[in-house]
């Protein structure tokens, strides 16, 4: 009797192990089932594109990057001889006062900025056009074509901004790619723009399905440009001509309501960036903006008054570029306002911030009207006017003059300057490098504050003349961002001079 | 003579009266040196009902109804307990045997515990006296300065904020907070009334391992309070009413200096004076104390709580309401709490405890440490601006360059918050063991914790004057979410002595733990009358414009399954070794790294019970400790191991927001844990009859694959888009080192003066020891406005250090600025007057690439020490905490020509030797305003953490029970010593890269308490 407890206990002992060891057992076996669920609520990014609505969807998100480009507006604009970086300080945006002064290295946040967002568009539609054979549907081709479309003007920023830049084809970067993938160069990037382009071209409508989206004559366009940055001249007339010719667009009469709400995707409009005061913003994440971050950014600085909204006063024109314009030429005061003038005409008053000039980028400055939502300053609605219809018939002049046709490049230039000054006195009859020299600086007035000036000055080597610190073989091209050299590990080399 | 007599013949006569029940009473002393305990229980255990009372002021009690052979059980902590068979009535004289092995005293270790004296691992404990002393708001408080190796840090003063405990420094990029469990379960130490706290231990070594893939930053046990067996029911209320206010006001300069100051900068900068006549300016408005206020507290909490010899119970309540040092009721904090707490003993084998614990949380606030924040408005606000304008309206501060458009009227955004917070939680634990046979218990326990919060924030329309924070659409934004978890272990515990000597205690068990959760959000337009009583949705019917979303969600479900084993060996209780194995599978990793293997060993000698050390000697204990092991950390984003379209693809098509589909996050499918090796070697020491106790550890923590979240990548893969971010990666590693010491001395000066002396020290020195992203480095943190990242993570540096320029003094001339290379990359060309950098690298210009190491946020030395006395009814205790030699940056200034300046302005550069530290002022372009050392400080700091004097109202022994009363007065943060010209050295946002920059923290509040003790 005296051996039943240790019996039982070692029967509870037994039988206790051989519970544990079902647990354990049970356990193990629902691991697998435990750990291994699905996340909640959630789509996986490699197992997309099974309908319609999927292309669609991933569309968009190609789309929405363009918004991100207002940085290379304002910055590109600052760049040149046209605007100074003014803002609040010396210091403020360190790195937009340094590419002022042509004196920026390979630590610039906003240089950083351009490169890492233009990089995300592309990326976005390489996204779309690596799965473009998963599903068929009526209307694809369209919708594989405005990527290609998306893709080639990201490049055509990144070429021009950095100069050779790595290539993937119709894949997503992926990481480690910048160790091995080669920067392409500047020819190969405009070969990949130009094909993008091409394929693009045949599939894109004439008329946009929805406002916003790329056309044919967007395509053509943005082609006919990156022709002409190669001074593929002939190819450039071509194209550009059968934009002109296509009878799509127009010079809006009214060169000021062009730059207003009411002008937006107006007759001339051949590409715009659409912008929204919908949703709010801030600036953790600007490019996460749908509003123009650049508009407040050129804002008037402490303003009240009628009319404008105040800002943050970057990017103000300076004196040569106000006396650029002839008398009577109605777009300087449209591109280029006079604050003083302003105040004493309205009663407005305004403050004094860094290298202040007096003139402000009218045609990209905060106007009242908008909802104001949160941070009012990086919600602005005006879109960018991106190809205009009178920088169509410009580049098309340029390449007419370039192959020997004056006569028309004359009439294209004629009619840009005959809406500008609303009369027919101020027609141009020079021919050869004369006209060549009119078209040019006719684009800087036509287009002054849109972002132009500092590529055109460079492809047309004339930048080291214009822009004060400029050095000629080092300033054509900005800097690679310090980590985007740090991550090559040795792949890439650093642009010339820097 | 007589006396005696009569006292001897009434004894005789109690002799005779055997068998029936008569009064008994009794004196309880220290059996060392005669003096009375004052509330040892004294404790009939044998009567039904149960009998029982506690001693008063004299050590006296009385007990009725008592029966000759009734047992007595007596019992005070520190005291071994006895139980003494009555004989007779009659004065029983009790003397108590000071427990010498204070060290059987229990810890909690994780699935277990342990005496005191034979743990092994680095394990400090805060017991529920020194939370008594203290009288936290909040747990965490009553963690810093009283434990070597933590350190805890304010994100705010402002009632309620959060508080980062940082336990052996910062080892990680990620999240460094330990992990929590609370009665056995995982929880959350935040929301905790500190009164329900019985012990807190803090698990600091790689004893923690027994947690596996979530123990790497160490672990903090809380057991909360149970009731005692065979103890009559106690009920005790606490009470304290508190008064506060700031412990800092910075020294501004008041109107006439501003004024002057304004003049100068303008000369300058060769424009008009603003100020031609500053005479009668005055000293104008002191924002600050526009904005500070005198704010009150109370608290009350009471706890009933008893047993029989089968079950114990305990019931407690209570209710905090703090206002805030700003804003009052704008920033107030209300914590209601109810727990109940059942231990029963179902049968001889098995045993049940549960509690439960019910939380509500009501905090509203006020916008803090940022551009915006209502300090950094009263810093910047001009003193010449009046508070109400001629119509007696809250004036506005006006828009113009010199102001900005980021700094308000403080009063007026604190009279234009609207916010509220609600958080109501049910957490607890249904815990039962059974005893198998002798020596094994198994133990199955269910913890569960759930919570639902609302948040709701109204954003009046308001017009500033042209200020960013100007809101032209009003607009309600409310979120529901709702947060759950629970977790089952099961493990069983086999303790077996083998011949006498060989002592082996074996657990085993296996641990599933799921939380899961959603939250949801939405904004309701055009509230009506503008008014936050009409903020609600419901009322609130505008909606964004076309297109825009005005409502989120999330949703979670992350799982974990553990088994985990632990061998504990012992010889002779001399010699101590222990093993401990955890496996863990994860959500968190992929499906190649879902499971881990987290091995970690301790071991001890006590030197002491050698034989060559000999009995006598003033040497009462000599442990040495040595241990190592890996344990991990699995807290990053969830799923990082897919890719999913969690990103942001937003564009406009027919003038209306057309919203698709992005990738988020990019993937790594290869995701694993942080590993974290820790190694510790330490000794404890106990002198002359365990008055003195030392412990000293050293350790060295290397956290390695550490889990860079958002890990900076080539821009080519496209993660700077809306909603993306770059992979989680296991990319670097981080190793803390350093010393801790803990000393204590308990020593009886006389029959009624007690003393107690506490000091800890401890150093810690940061490396980072890997980031392999290419650049070696990862940036963070936030400087001024638009400026360059100022904090870095970086090789061979401490994490999150400052890098920024280094300054050489002031130009004094022209021809040191000729001397000097150009500084026109920094914003622009030096004058006479500015600061002069140093050219780092030597290369003839100063540009970026000449910023450098300028100082780091992590306190390399850390102090806290305590002193209690207590003579006769009178206490008296006080802790201080140092910090020092660790870094703050000042960045509450905004860099603008007509703000408001900390008055080290008046002793700026005017010319040649009139200051090589502070600039010039001018309104022309600088680049003094660059991040460099001009902007960091010294946050070397000693805080006077709280001191308290209480009395002991005398009340005569009753019958049955003794009440007591406890007067006293307390304050909290009397005093802080520090060269650092902000609010508060002490504070920090916690962040690992980018902590430590002070946009004006909000001060913690110098408290005074009134506060009553009773108990009966």
């Amino acid at each position: 009797m005296a051996l039943t407890p240790g019996i039982s206990s070692i029967m509870n002992t037994k039988s206790l192990i051989f519970t544990l060891a079902l647990l354990l057992i049970g356990t193990s076996a629902c691991e697998d089932d435990f750990i291994g669920r699905t996340p909640v609520y959630s789509i996986d990014s490699e197992n997309y594109f099974n309908a319609e609505a999927d292309y669609r969807n991933a569309l968009i998100a190609a789309y929405d990057m363009l918004q991100a480009s207002y940085l290379n507006v304002m910055l590109g604009e600052i760049a040149s001889d046209n605007t100074l970086a003014g803002g609040e300080s010396a210091t403020d945006v360190i790195g937009i006062q340094q590419v002022d002064d042509m004196i920026h290295t390979p630590v610039n946040a906003q240089l950083q900025s351009i490169w890492n967002w233009m990089f995300a568009g592309i990326n976005r539609a390489a996204y779309l056009l690596e799965f473009k054979d998963k599903t068929e549907f009526e209307g694809k081709a369209q919708i594989v074509a405005e990527a290609r479309f998306l893709r080639a003007y990201y490049q055509f920023e990144l070429v021009k901004w950095f100069g050779p830049i790595p290539l993937k084809g119709d894949e997503r970067f992926a990481l480690g790619d910048e160790t091995s993938l080669p920067r392409a160069s500047v020819e190969e990037v405009f070969a990949a723009i130009e094909n993008d382009l091409e394929l693009a071209i045949p599939d894109l409508a004439v008329n946009a399905p929805q406002t916003g989206r790329a056309t044919k004559g967007a395509a053509q366009a943005l082609l006919g440009k990156a022709y002409l940055y190669q001074s593929k001249n002939a190819q450039a007339a071509t194209v550009l001509r059968e934009v002109i010719d296509s009878g799509v667009y127009q010079l809006s009469d009214d060169f000021e309501d062009i730059f207003e709400r009411t002008g937006e995707n107006g007759p001339g409009a051949v590409f715009e960036v659409q912008y929204t005061d919908a949703e709010g913003a801030g600036f953790g994440c600007l490019q996460c903006s749908e509003g123009n971050v650049a508009v407040g950014f050129n804002g008037i600085r402490n303003h009240t008054g009628p009319f404008f909204d105040s800002g943050f006063s970057f990017n103000v024109p300076t004196q040569e570029a106000y006396d650029a314009y002839e008398p009577g030429d109605q777009r300087r005061d449209v591109a280029i306002l006079d604050i003083d003038a302003w105040a004493a005409q309205t009663g407005a008053s305004f403050g004094i911030g860094n290298e202040h000039t007096g003139y402000y980028n009218r045609k990209y400055i905060a106007r009242k009207g908008d909802s104001n939502i949160g941070d009012q300053n990086l919600t602005n609605p005006n879109n960018y006017r991106s190809i205009r219809y009178a920088d169509v018939l410009l580049m098309a002049a340029e390449a007419l003059n370039a192959t020997g046709n004056d006569e028309l490049a004359r009439d294209y230039l004629n009619q840009v300057r005959r809406r500008g000054f609303g009369d027919l006195d101020h027609d141009v009859n020079a021919s050869g490098d004369a006209l060549r020299d009119f078209i040019l600086v006719e684009r800087r007035l036509e287009l002054m504050g849109e972002g132009h000036r500092f590529f055109d000055l460079v492809r047309t080597g004339a930048a080291a003349g214009a822009i004060e610190g400029f050095s000629a073989g080092k300033h054509e091209l900005f800097p690679l961002p310090f980590e985007e050299v740090q991550f090559s590990n040795g792949n890439w080399n650093q642009n010339p001079g820097y | 003579m007589l006396k005696q007599l009569f006292v001897y013949v009434l004894l005789l006569g109690t002799v005779t009266l055997t068998g029936q029940s008569f009064d008994l009473s009794g004196i309880i002393k220290d059996g060392s040196n005669g003096d009375p305990l004052i509330g040892a229980s004294a404790i009939i255990i044998d009567s039904e009902p149960m009998k029982g009372t506690v001693t008063d002021f004299d050590g006296n009690f009385t007990l009725s109804d008592v029966t000759a052979g009734n047992k007595l059980q007596v019992s005070y902590t520190g005291y071994e307990t006895q139980v003494i068979t009555i004989q007779q009535a009659g004065l029983l004289v009790i003397e108590m045997e000071s427990d010498v092995q204070a060290l059987s005293e229990v810890v909690v270790i994780g699935y277990g515990t342990q005496q005191k004296r034979n743990v092994t691992g680095a394990v400090a404990t805060v017991d529920s006296e020194v939370i008594d002393q203290l009288r936290p708001q909040k747990v965490e408080q009553a963690l810093q300065g009283t434990v070597a190796g933590v350190n805890v840090t304010t994100q705010s003063g402002a009632p309620g904020a959060g508080l980062n405990i940082r336990i052996r420094g910062v080892s990680t990029n990620g999240q460094n907070a330990p992990l929590v469990i609370i009665d056995g379960y995982q929880g959350d130490l935040s929301t905790v009334n500190p009164t329900d706290i019985a012990t807190i231990t803090v698990l600091k070594d790689a004893q923690a391992a027994v947690y596996g893939t979530v123990g790497a930053n160490g672990v903090i046990l809380i057991t909360t309070k149970t009731g005692d067996k065979n103890r009559p029911t106690q009920l005790s209320y606490n009470t304290y009413f508190g008064i506060q206010e700031t412990s800092r006001s910075l020294n501004m300069l008041n109107a006439t200096e501003y004024g002057l100051l304004l003049n100068e900068s303008y000369a300058g900068g060769g424009q008009e004076l603003p100020y031609p006549d500053a005479t009668g300016l005055g000293f104008g408005t002191n924002w600050q104390s526009e904005v500070f206020e005198t704010a009150p507290m109370v608290s009350h909490d009471v706890t009933v709580s008893g047993g029989s010899d089968k079950m114990t119970y305990s019931i407690s309540g209570s209710r905090l309401n703090q206002e805030g040092i700003v804003g009052r009721e704008k920033s107030n904090f209300t914590r209601n709490t109810a727990r109940l707490s059942l231990g029963v003993d179902l049968s001889e084998k098995l045993k049940l405890t549960t509690n439960a614990i019910f939380t509500n949380i009501d905090r509203d606030a006020l916008s803090e440490n940022g551009l915006g924040a209502v300090l950094f408005n009263a810093l910047n606000a001009p003193p010449t601006l009046s508070l109400r304008d001629e119509a007696g309206d809250l004036s506005l501060v006006p828009n113009t360059p010199g102001l900005g458009i980021e700094v308000i009227n403080p009063v007026a955004q604190i009279a234009n918050t609207f916010n509220d917070y609600d958080l109501n939680k049910l957490n607890g634990q249904v815990s039962l063991d059974y005893k198998v046979i002798e020596g094994l218990t198994l133990t199955g326990r269910v913890g569960f914790n759930t919570a639902n919060s609302e948040g709701r924030n109204f954003s009046k329309q308001i017009n500033y004057g042209g200020k960013v924070f100007d809101i032209t659409r009003s607009s309600v934004s409310q979120n529901a979410i709702n947060d759950n978890n629970y977790s089952f272990d099961l493990f069983g515990t086999y303790q077996k002595n083998f011949g006498g000597k060989h002592n082996l205690t074996t657990t085993a068990g296996t641990t599933i733990f799921r939380e899961l959760g959603n939250g949801l959000f939405a904004t309701g337009f055009d509230v009506p009358n503008n008014d936050w009583e009409f903020a609600d949705i419901s009322l609130a019917l505008g909606t964004s414009p076309d297109g825009a979303r005005d409502v989120g969600s999330y949703s979670y479900d992350e799982r974990r399954l553990s088994y985990f084993g632990r061998v504990q060996y012992d010889f002779m209780e001399r010699y101590f070794l222990t093993a401990m194995l955890r496996r863990d599978a994860s959500t968190k990793f992929g499906p190649e790294n879902r499971a881990a293997l987290f091995p970690s060993f301790t071991a001890g000698w006590i030197a002491s019970d050698e034989a060559f050390f000999g009995e006598e000697g003033p040497i009462d204990l000599l442990k040495f400790r040595v241990s190592y092991g890996i344990l991990g950390n699995d807290q990053i984003i969830n799923n990082g191991y897919i890719g999913t379209l969690s990103g942001e693809a937003t564009y406009v098509f027919d003038g209306t927001l057309a919203n698709g589909t992005a990738i988020g996050a990019l993937p790594n499918p290869s995701l694993q844990w942080e590993e974290a090796k820790k190694f510790n070697v330490g000794f404890d020491l106990a002198l002359l009859d365990y008055k003195l106790n030392i412990t000293a550890d050293y350790f060295i923590n290397t956290r390695d694959n550490l889990l860079i979240s958002n890990i900076p990548v080539s821009g080519i893969v496209g993660t700077s888009a809306p909603g993306g971010a770059a992979p989680t990666v296991n990319a670097g590693a981080v190793q803390n080192k350093g010393l801790e010491l803990a000393i204590t001395y308990q020593q009886r000066l006389s029959k009624d003066v007690k003393l107690n002396l506490s000091y800890n020290i401890t150093t810690l020195d940061n490396e980072v020891l890997e980031v392999s992203n290419g650049t070696g480095f990862i940036e963070g943190g936030a400087f001024g406005v638009g400026q360059l990242a100022p904090s870095r993570m970086e090789v061979g540096q401490p994490i999150g250090y400052f890098y920024g320029y280094q300054t050489d003094g002031i130009f004094q001339n022209a021809s040191e600025v000729e001397a000097h290379p150009s500084q026109i990359a920094l914003g622009a060309e030096a004058q006479p007057g500015d600061i002069r950098y140093v050219d780092v690298n030597q290369d003839g210009v100063i540009d970026p690439n000449d910023r450098t190491n300028i100082g780091d946020p992590i306190a390399n030395l850390t102090m806290g020490f305590n002193v209690q006395l207590k003579v006769k009814r009178l206490d008296f205790s006080a802790f201080a905490f140092a910090s020092l030699n660790g870094e703050i940056v000042r960045n509450y200034e905004r860099a603008l020509s007509d703000v408001n300046r900390l008055d080290y302005y008046l002793s700026r550069w005017t010319g040649e030797g009139t200051s090589n530290e502070v600039p010039r002022v001018t309104t022309a372009a600088t680049s003094n305003g660059v991040f460099s050392d001009f902007f960091v400080e010294d946050a070397s700091f000693l805080r006077l953490q709280n001191v308290q004097v209480g009395y002991t109202l005398p009340f005569k022994a009753g019958a049955g029970r003794n009440p007591s009363l406890r007067l006293y007065v307390s304050g909290n943060n009397l005093l802080t010593l520090s060269e650092y010209k902000g609010f508060d050295p002490g504070a920090s946002s916690g962040a690992p890269i980018g902590g430590g920059i002070d946009y004006g923290f909000y001060p913690v509040a110098r408290t005074v308490l009134f506060g009553a003790n009773l108990s009966f």
